[in-house]
C-alpha cells in the first residue's frame, strides 16, 4: 500500500514537473529569432555586423520632399516621425535593410514606402571604416509615439541575428494631441 | 543449479551490460552530436570564405577551373562627391579560362578587399568609373560565354577608408572552392 501511494507521488510528482518545463519553454520564434542588441537614443548600438546610433527623432505634420526631379509635400493621417541614424560596418561590408517603430501599445510600424529612391533611406550599403548617416521615416498614430523602440536590422527576417533596439523614450503630447515640438513641414531635400 | 546461484550469475550479467552500455555513450554521443551537426558545419564551410591560398606578385593560381592573376591594384584619388577620408580602390584581374562551366564553378563568386585587421570590403555602388568595353567583373564574366582558352579582363571597384589603403589586399571566393579563396599579395609584399 505504502509502495503503491509512494508511485502515485512520484507519477504525480513528475505530470507536474513536465507541465512545468512545458509552460517555461521559450516558444520556437523566441528561439530562433532576432538577438536584441539594445540601447537608447544617444548611445552607440552595436550588433554582429553593425554598429548603429540614433541621434535624433523629428516630428513633422507634412514631409517635403523630391521624387523624380519634382517635389512634393506628403501629407499623413497621423504624423511623421524622422529618426536620424549614424551606421557603420563592422569588420564586413553590408547592407542595412530594414527599420521599424514599435509603440508603446506594440503596433509595429515598417518604415514608410512612399519616398522611394531618396539618398538615406533604407537600404544602405556600409562598409567598414566608413560611417553613412541615414534617415529612418515612419509614419505612425500620435498615440504611438512616446517611449518607442527603434528596431534595425540587416535583413527583413533576422533570424538569429542581431537586430538593435533603441529606446526612443518619452515623448510629451502637445495641445493638439501631437507630440511637443512637431512641426508643420519637415524639409527632407537637405541631406541627412 | 540452485536458484541462489542462477540469481547471482543474472545479477553479474546485469551489471556487464550496465556498465557495457555506459561505456557505449562515451562513444554514442559524440557520433550523435557528430551526425545531428554534418548538414550545419558543411553549410557554414560552404557559404564562408576562411581559408586563403596565398598568391604572390605576378603569380597566377588556379582556381574554380580557371588561372587567375591580378593585375593592377590601384587608389583613383581625387575624385569629389565621396565621403571624408574614402578612396575608390580598383582592382584588376585577368583570368585564362580553363574549365568554361562558369556558371557552375563561378556561382557566388565574390571579389573583396582584406586588410591586416581582416575587415573585408566588398565592391561598391556608391562611386561608378567608367570602364572599357573589354573590361567586365566576375559576375558578368559567368554569362559572357566565354569558352576554354579565352583570357577575360576583370575589375571591381571598392570604397576603403585612407588610413586603410596601405594594408589591403585583393581576394576572390567562389562557392565551387569554399571554403578556401584566393588572397593575391602585392607587389611591395
Amino acid at each position: 500500500m505504502m509502495r503503491r501511494t509512494a508511485n502515485i507521488i512520484l507519477l504525480l510528482m513528475a505530470v507536474l514537473f513536465c507541465y512545468g518545463l512545458q509552460i517555461s519553454k521559450p516558444h520556437y520564434g523566441d528561439l530562433i529569432g532576432p538577438i536584441p542588441a539594445r540601447g537608447k537614443l544617444g548611445d552607440t548600438v552595436v550588433g554582429r555586423a553593425f554598429e548603429v546610433h540614433a541621434e535624433k527623432v523629428e516630428f513633422a505634420r507634412k514631409l517635403k520632399v523630391d521624387q523624380f526631379g519634382q517635389q512634393k509635400v506628403l501629407t499623413t493621417g497621423g504624423v511623421w516621425a524622422v529618426v536620424s541614424v549614424d551606421f557603420a560596418a563592422r569588420s564586413e561590408s553590408t547592407v542595412v535593410s530594414t527599420a521599424s517603430w514599435r509603440g508603446p501599445a506594440g503596433l509595429t510600424y515598417d518604415q514608410t514606402e512612399r519616398l522611394s529612391f531618396m539618398n538615406g533611406l533604407l537600404p544602405v550599403a556600409i562598409d567598414p571604416g566608413l560611417p553613412r548617416k541615414a534617415r529612418l521615416i515612419f509614419e505612425v498614430r500620435p498615440d504611438e509615439t512616446s517611449n518607442a523602440t527603434l528596431l534595425v536590422s540587416e535583413k527583413l527576417v533576422a533570424a538569429l541575428d542581431s537586430q538593435a533596439e533603441i529606446a526612443l523614450g518619452p515623448v510629451a503630447v502637445g495641445a493638439d494631441g501631437l507630440p511637443a515640438g512637431t512641426v508643420d513641414t519637415l524639409d527632407m531635400l537637405q541631406s541627412p | 543449479m540452485t536458484a541462489e546461484a542462477l540469481d547471482q550469475e543474472h545479477k553479474s550479467g546485469e551489471r556487464k551490460w550496465r556498465r557495457r552500455s555506459l561505456w557505449s555513450l562515451v562513444l554514442l554521443i559524440p557520433l550523435a552530436l557528430a551526425v545531428e551537426s554534418y548538414d550545419s558545419v558543411r553549410t557554414l564551410l560552404r557559404n564562408n570564405d576562411l581559408f586563403p591560398r596565398r598568391v604572390a606578385w605576378g603569380q597566377s593560381a588556379h582556381f574554380a577551373g580557371s588561372d587567375w592573376k591580378l593585375t593592377n591594384l590601384r587608389g583613383a584619388f581625387g575624385m569629389s562627391n565621396l565621403p571624408p577620408d574614402s578612396v575608390p580602390v580598383l582592382a584588376d584581374f585577368q583570368v585564362k579560362i580553363g574549365n568554361s562551366d562558369l556558371q557552375k564553378l563561378w556561382l557566388g563568386c565574390k571579389v573583396m578587399l582584406i586588410d591586416k585587421d581582416g575587415r573585408r570590403w566588398s565592391p561598391t555602388s556608391i562611386v561608378s568609373l567608367k570602364t572599357p568595353d573589354n573590361i567586365g567583373n566576375c559576375v558578368s564574366a559567368i554569362f559572357s560565354g566565354a569558352r576554354t582558352g579565352d583570357t577575360l579582363n576583370l575589375r571591381e571597384t571598392f570604397l576603403v577608408p585612407k588610413e586603410a589603403t596601405k594594408s589591403i589586399w585583393p581576394a576572390i571566393g567562389v562557392a565551387s572552392e569554399r571554403p578556401h579563396f584566393l588572397l593575391f599579395q602585392l607587389e611591395k609584399d
